[in-house]
């Protein structure tokens, strides 16, 4: 269980690397972001590599699939995302500020899937179910969007913070954090790209459903939840397109779709339906 | 009366062509469908009633709130939202149109206002081609073109990604499609089920919404039904094989497993659950107390008579379960004397087990008792079992449309996101200090990625009319 081991040092690795980018703000020195985003690469090769493993090792047991299959590979899977997706925005943008808003988001997931008494991170094998090769297309686009509604989160949260800020106030790590029209652009943008995914999360588990359970569209909860996330960014995505919504009213409205997120993804598990085995 | 709809049209297009409409229906339709995963939709419901007050109950079934999705009012919220998203798209596709197919003229001045200076730069010797070159470059560049000269000064107008105007269409035509999908579907197809024992055969299922058998105008035969386990003993595969055959000829095999359903003459069926039955022999031992015939076991045949090992009468199985309150096996024995009263009594393969779990007074009495007739007391012993398969089988005619429906959703999406309506124009003027060269350009979305595309065209263009090097 070598990967098991090798992902809850990755949780440290994380929680480095959000110390650094906190640092990196607070004291304004480029050598801590360096760290910071040094760590994070880290942290995130590292993960990589053990969810290879953990996807050799479960043939080695026999039972080979992808890890995407209970509670705490999904989680490990989401944190795997979402520093990817954030890798690449700080690639783009060459700002490290997001970095202080969603390492916590990753740090959490890990630290929820390695210490919870209640996640067993034993490699399952598959039930009759899970068997079918729309796993692997269903999870990834599932927890892209996912990733992508948690980065706009973040996103938001600076949104919301920039907005104290004003020149007289000499506060560093307010001013690191960039243009509030900047902010706002890239959160749209992160929200595009959720929905689309999330859209493609939909339609690839609707088609699966329809081989899988008979029916393409049973209104079982946690499909009828990310039918409620897709339709709450679809309404932000109106009022900005059409009604030329932006800033604070976005940030506010993104609040309320990732909280759709973590019930979709979390909170269905306690309604009873035909996604029990994600609990 | 003409008078009367001419008024009021205008007034109902216009409620229905608001993007305010839209945006209240969807966040309408997202309470309501929190509303029907908070509340037990069909299953657990009766027990979720009955913790409700009378009245509350009736205001629930009133509103349908045990049945949110298939309720009148959502299917009224539903209707509108498909009334608002075709109004919508009939109001605004006129002026999509007019702009797709605008041809602005080359020689505005408009768009040159305002450039950065980075996308202005001047060509000391303009090779003598220099017209020529632009044209071709942007030609070749951009499907729509247009060039025009005005005394010494060439203006160049070029455009792509006009059809992405049209992404929003695609969207929301995907929208209708899914939709009439589903209604095709709830109209002209069924959603059944059907217990199969392995040998047997039918050609009805049972709807799941009416309770009533449907005539598949075909035979379903279970030949084979398994399940098997991994080592922790969770299941691995559950596999029914079964033969399709129509006027009595068969038609075509096939093994069923979940993920991996069958299809034929358009019902589909799918691996959903099994079960066991009791099957054609059961083990029966029989003992006496006191100097009897001793014990004996006996292999039985349901629904048989058999006659009692000391000839007092016969005996008969007359009811079979593979598994009664969880007790496991059981067998009701009637035995018939040839002088006096019948009796019946239950007979379990697990006494020990159905003295645990039965109340006192339901063992005392002689139905539970197994040796109510004496001298005799009987054992089950065992019991011969079958398997039955459970398929779910569906005929949903509708499933094409929606599928194509997500293909042009998707499609729809990528367009609308991510691709822009460009337009870029050039103008060339000779002036004193050489041919000055400006490039400008403007776009519906993504400022980012037009910026760099502009950048590259002045850089490109500079390089192309420098000096005399040959392209």
């Amino acid at each position: 269980m070598i990967n098991s081991i090798i992902l809850s040092y990755t949780t440290f690795i994380y929680f480095a690397a959000f110390f650094l980018y906190l640092l990196c703000m607070v004291m304004g020195r480029t050598g801590f972001g360096r760290l910071a985003t040094l760590a994070t690469l880290v942290g995130l090769i590292a993960q990589s590599l053990a969810i290879v493993l953990r996807w050799i090792e479960s043939y080695q047991l026999g039972i080979g699939h992808a890890p995407f299959s209970n509670l705490y590979e999904s989680l490990i899977f989401f944190t795997w995302t979402i520093i990817f997706l954030y890798m690449i925005v700080e690639w783009r943008t060459k700002n490290r500020t997001l970095g202080t808003f969603v390492t916590p988001l990753a740090f959490l997931a890990m630290a929820y899937a390695s210490f919870s008494p209640g996640i067993s991170s034993k490699i399952q094998p598959l039930v009759p179910a899970l068997k079918s090769n729309w796993l692997i297309s269903h999870v990834i686009t599932c927890f892209f969007g996912y990733a992508a509604f948690g980065l706009s989160f973040a996103l938001s949260i600076m949104y919301l913070l920039k907005q104290r800020d004003t020149p007289e106030k000499k506060n560093l790590f307010l001013r690191l954090i960039p243009e509030q029209s900047i902010l706002d652009e890239l959160n749209y943008q992160m929200i595009v790209i959720g929905f689309l995914m999330l859209t493609l999360g939909i339609i690839t588990g609707s088609v699966w459903a329809h081989s899988a359970w008979g029916s393409y569209w049973s209104w079982d909860p946690k499909e009828t939840w990310s039918l409620i996330t897709w339709l709450i960014y679809a309404s932000m995505i109106h009022s900005r397109m059409v009604r030329g919504w932006k800033g604070r009213k976005i940030a506010y409205l993104s609040f309320i779709g990732f909280c759709c997120v973590l019930f979709t993804y979390f909170g269905v598990n306690y309604l009873a339906g035909l996604h029990s085995y994600a609990k | 009366m003409k008078r009367q709809f001419s008024k009021s049209r205008p007034v109902i297009w216009a409620f229905f062509s608001s993007v305010k409409l839209t945006v209240a229906l969807l966040i309408i339709l997202a309470m309501a469908s929190v509303v029907g995963t908070l509340i037990p939709q069909t299953e657990g419901v009766a027990e979720f009633a009955k913790g409700l007050s009378p009245a509350v109950r009736k205001l629930f079934v009133f509103f349908d709130l045990f049945d949110v999705y298939h309720s009148l009012w959502f299917r009224i919220l539903m209707g509108a939202l498909t009334l608002n998203i075709v109004i919508c798209s009939l109001d605004r596709f006129q002026g999509t149109w007019k702009r797709f197919t605008a041809r602005p003229r080359p020689d505005r001045e408009k768009p040159f206002q305002d450039i950065p200076g980075e996308q202005t730069f001047v060509i000391d010797s303009p090779p003598a081609d220099m017209a020529e070159r632009v044209h071709d470059y942007l030609a070749a560049k951009y499907r729509k073109m247009r060039a025009k000269e005005v005394g010494t000064e060439g203006y160049f107008y070029a455009e792509r990604g006009g059809y992405s105007l049209f992404g929003v269409y695609l969207v929301h035509m995907s929208v209708l499609c899914i939709l009439v999908g589903g209604l095709v579907g709830s109209f002209l197809g069924f959603e059944a089920y059907v217990n199969i024992v392995e040998g047997e055969s039918v050609n009805t299922v049972v709807s799941r919404k009416e309770r009533s058998p449907i005539e598949l105008g075909f035979e379903v035969r279970c030949d084979n039904f398994t399940v098997d386990f991994y080592e922790n003993g969770t299941p691995k595969e559950y596999r029914t094989e079964v033969t399709f055959s129509a006027d009595g000829k068969r038609m075509k095999q096939e093994a069923i497993r979940v993920n991996h359903p069958a299809v034929f003459q358009g019902v589909t069926f799918y691996q959903s659950n099994y079960g066991t039955v009791p099957g054609n022999t059961v083990h029966l031992s029989i003992s006496s107390q006191g100097g009897g015939p001793g014990a004996r076991h006996m292999k039985v045949e349901p629904g048989k008579p058999y006659s009692l090992p000391g000839g007092e009468g016969t005996f008969s199985i007359t009811d079979l379960r593979t598994n009664i309150m969880d007790i496991g096996p059981a067998a009701m024995v009637s035995v018939k004397p040839e002088h006096g009263q019948g009796i019946r009594f239950w007979v379990f393969k697990y006494q020990d087990r159905a003295k645990k779990i039965l109340p006192g007074p339901m063992l005392n009495s002689p139905k539970f008792n197994a040796s109510a007739f004496e001298p005799y007391t009987f054992t089950l012993a065992g019991l011969d079992t079958r398997y039955y398969t459970g398929l779910q089988a569906n005929k949903d005619p509708g499933v094409p449309v929606v599928w194509i429906g997500f293909f042009l959703m998707v499609a729809g999406l990528f367009v609308t996101f991510f691709i822009s309506h460009r337009r870029i124009w050039v103008k060339v003027s000779q002036q004193a200090q050489g041919l000055v060269v400006s490039v400008a350009g403007t776009s519906n979305k993504n400022p980012v990625g037009l910026q760099r595309e502009v950048n590259t065209l002045t850089l490109s263009l500079k390089n192309l009319l420098q000096g005399d090097r040959q392209v």
